[in-house]
């Protein structure tokens, strides 16, 4: 019985399916806000998930000069890997899928695996614009990485425990925006970074180079990149919000703190002009990782005052 | 060999490419992120006009010029009608010129908010694109309300103007400029004040005076690096003379510049329109012009949103024009993207190449 409860969480819900299209609506809202917020009409709720649908019967061209194994291989381990970290986060507001000791660990490492995916896939063909925007979504990993992963540190640190359930039920009585204000902004910041929005979009900044690492990307493997975009935002909107907006302990909250996180995402992208990769890199490691660095040791030293 | 590899890592931005939805090639050389050199190709839409022009009538090439260019249509018509109304001695109706000068004027807003929402777009700022290109809309209906058409006007005939400005008219344009001028004055403080964009603008392609003079740059471009050139201001044409404009200049040179340069001719042209809208002179809209345009030559000059236009048309005496040499404010602006890459990131290109407006069907002709 547990078995096929497993397999039923694996494949359908929590994770699975249900995330694929909670991705979907979300990269709707995403779409639709920002449209909004520029004056536009935006997309009819069904068009990303009939993008999917529309790329998935594509013919998928496989370019001269690459590895053949790589190329088809990649966007199903980028999409396998976030799909995966969707085992050991609270969505929906239930408790997660899966549970152990150290998960937050391994889901830090899961969300990294579509940025790595998506640089390998840039560096693994010979078109120019790909390489250049491999070489950009790289160098972007290196400067966020860091910073983000420290400030999911730091609600982990005040909660004594690297468990993610744990946090989140520590949370549920003690709203960590309040207490690491910076820790919050450099979240929600690195998890725009990572998912390449803008104003962080220089990797695929299509009036430089085009589609960046996925320009050779046609039909079925981009749109397995593209959900597994989709996936990523859900995911880190649900392990922020779980961390620092107070917890997530049953569907309304969920939906209703996610998707106040969400409205700040897209407002943040209709805000800014595209950075430089150069600019990106900088602020980074001047600004968000400095800042953070300290509040983590403001935070290690007040917890070893306070107990 | 690692070296030569390097030096041969070449970017490619179009004849097809989303930074360019018009034809042109430009070859980025890149080590790493920083450009190292940059060619330019041009040609792709080579359509004959020149040579078409030989085969029509006087009356027909106006028609035919006109199309050109879709943004600055009317100022082809109108160098081609000064320069034909000279070829033939006539003299235009004092309403028929002020009415070319709105019309040029509207055009010049309308080509300006174009070019305000490509730059942000290219800079990744999407939302001022979206904006600017919804209060460029408030133009575009007057232009349709004034003259039938959104792009491709056709006010001139030779010998004057086609269409009239009543007081109704007028009112509608006054009310658009009012809206305009209220959404420019907040562009103009986006565009200095938005810290984001700065980043991206100040103090890339830069060019000094000198740089500026010896490229040869035309129009706004030039504007920006301190070099007192416009038409409108060095030989008064049409009415010009009697609703001067004051020239925009900047000292700093940069793309910033650029985009406060021809956001400040805004303003010049709001104040323009609204000053010939009250004192409009009456009188006539056309004059009659001869069939066949007396033996000889001449050249004409006008100011385009883009900078000068330069016309050269020879008669021989005939109902068609012997040669028409058209010379668009495009071709010297190039030399600015080749003469000023190097150095800067290859995402700073689409910008300096945005930066000087460049319009390639002006320039392919």
């Amino acid at each position: 019985m547990d078995t096929v409860k497993d397999i039923l969480a694996l494949l359908f819900f929590p994770a699975g399916l249900a995330v694929i299209f909670g991705g979907l609506a979300y990269e709707w809202i995403d779409r639709k806000l920002v449209a909004q917020l520029q004056n536009r009409i935006g997309p009819r709720w069904f068009q990303p998930a009939a993008d999917i649908v529309k790329l998935l019967a594509k013919e998928e061209v496989l370019p001269e000069g690459v590895d053949q194994w790589l190329f088809h291989s990649l966007p199903i381990i980028a999409l396998a890997g976030v799909l995966t970290a969707g085992l050991y986060v609270p969505l929906f507001g239930l408790a997660p899928a899966h549970s152990f000791a150290g998960d937050l660990i391994v889901t830090i490492y899961l969300l990294s695996m579509l940025t790595l995916c998506t640089g390998l896939a840039g560096a693994n063909t010979n078109d120019h614009f790909s390489l250049i925007g491999a070489t950009r979504t790289l160098t972007q990993l290196f400067s966020y990485e860091a910073p983000f992963l420290l400030t999911l540190l730091g609600p982990a640190i005040v909660a004594g425990s690297w468990q993610i359930s744990e946090i989140n039920a520590y949370a549920g009585s003690h709203w960590m925006i309040l207490t690491q204000p910076i820790g919050f902004i450099v979240s929600m910041i690195g998890l725009m970074g990572k998912l390449e929005l803008p104003p962080f979009d220089a990797p695929e900044a299509e009036t430089e180079i085009v589609a960046g690492a996925m320009t050779e990307y046609s039909g079925r493997g981009w749109a397995l990149f593209r959900l597994g975009k989709n996936v990523e935002l859900l995911i880190g909107l649900t392990l922020i919000a779980a961390f620092y907006l107070g917890g997530l302990d049953n569907p309304l909250t969920f939906l209703l703190k996610t998707l106040v996180l969400l409205l700040t995402v897209a407002g943040l992208q209709a805000l800014f002009a595209r950075l430089r990769i150069d600019q990106t890199v900088g602020l980074w490691w001047r600004v968000g990782a400095l800042l953070v660095l300290v509040q983590l040791l403001v935070t290690i030293v007040l917890k070893g005052v306070l107990t | 060999m690692e070296n030569e590899k390097r030096e041969k890592f070449i970017v490619p931005i179009g004849p097809q490419h989303p930074a360019l939805k018009e034809p042109g090639h430009f070859e980025f050389t890149v080590d790493g992120e920083t450009v190292t050199g940059a060619t330019v190709r041009l040609g792709y839409v080579h359509r004959g006009i020149e040579k078409a022009t030989e085969d029509r009538n006087w009356t027909q090439n106006l028609y035919l010029l006109e199309r050109i260019c879709g943004i600055c249509s009317h100022s082809h018509a109108m160098a081609y009608s000064l320069g034909v109304e000279k070829l033939a001695g006539v003299a235009v109706p004092p309403r028929a010129q002020a009415i070319r000068q709105v019309t040029a004027e509207l055009e010049r807003i309308h080509s300006h908010l174009l070019w305000l929402g490509v730059a942000a777009h290219e800079a990744g700022f999407d939302t001022l694109f979206m904006f600017s290109w919804r209060d460029r809309e408030t133009i575009m209906d007057i232009l349709e309300e004034l003259t039938g058409n959104r792009v491709n006007y056709s006010v001139n005939v030779l010998g004057g103007v086609k269409i009239d400005i009543d007081t109704e008219r007028a009112d509608s344009i006054r009310k658009g400029m009012d809206f305009l001028e209220e959404r420019t004055t907040h562009y103009l403080k986006v565009v200095t004040s938005d810290e984001t964009f700065l980043r991206r603008t100040r103090g890339v392609g830069f060019t000094t005076t000198e740089q500026a003079e010896t490229l040869g740059l035309v129009g706004p471009t030039a504007r920006a690096a301190n070099v007192a050139r416009d038409v409108r201001v060095d030989v008064p044409y049409i009415t010009y003379a009697d609703f001067p404009i004051t020239i925009t200049l900047d000292t700093r040179g940069d793309l910033e510049a650029r985009f406060v340069v021809r956001i400040k001719e805004l303003f010049e042209c709001y104040r323009v329109i609204r000053l010939i809208l009250d004192k409009l002179p009456a009188g006539e809209l056309t004059t009659r012009m001869p069939r066949k345009i007396k033996e000889g030559e001449t050249v004409s000059r006008i100011e385009a949103p883009r900078g000068e236009l330069f016309y050269f048309i020879k008669s021989g005496g005939g109902e068609k024009p012997e040669r028409v040499k058209v010379r668009t404010p495009s071709i010297n602006n190039f030399a600015l993207v080749t003469g000023t890459a190097v150095g800067h990131q290859l995402a700073d290109m689409p910008m300096i190449l945005a930066g000087m407006d460049p319009c390639f069907s002006c320039n392919d002709r």
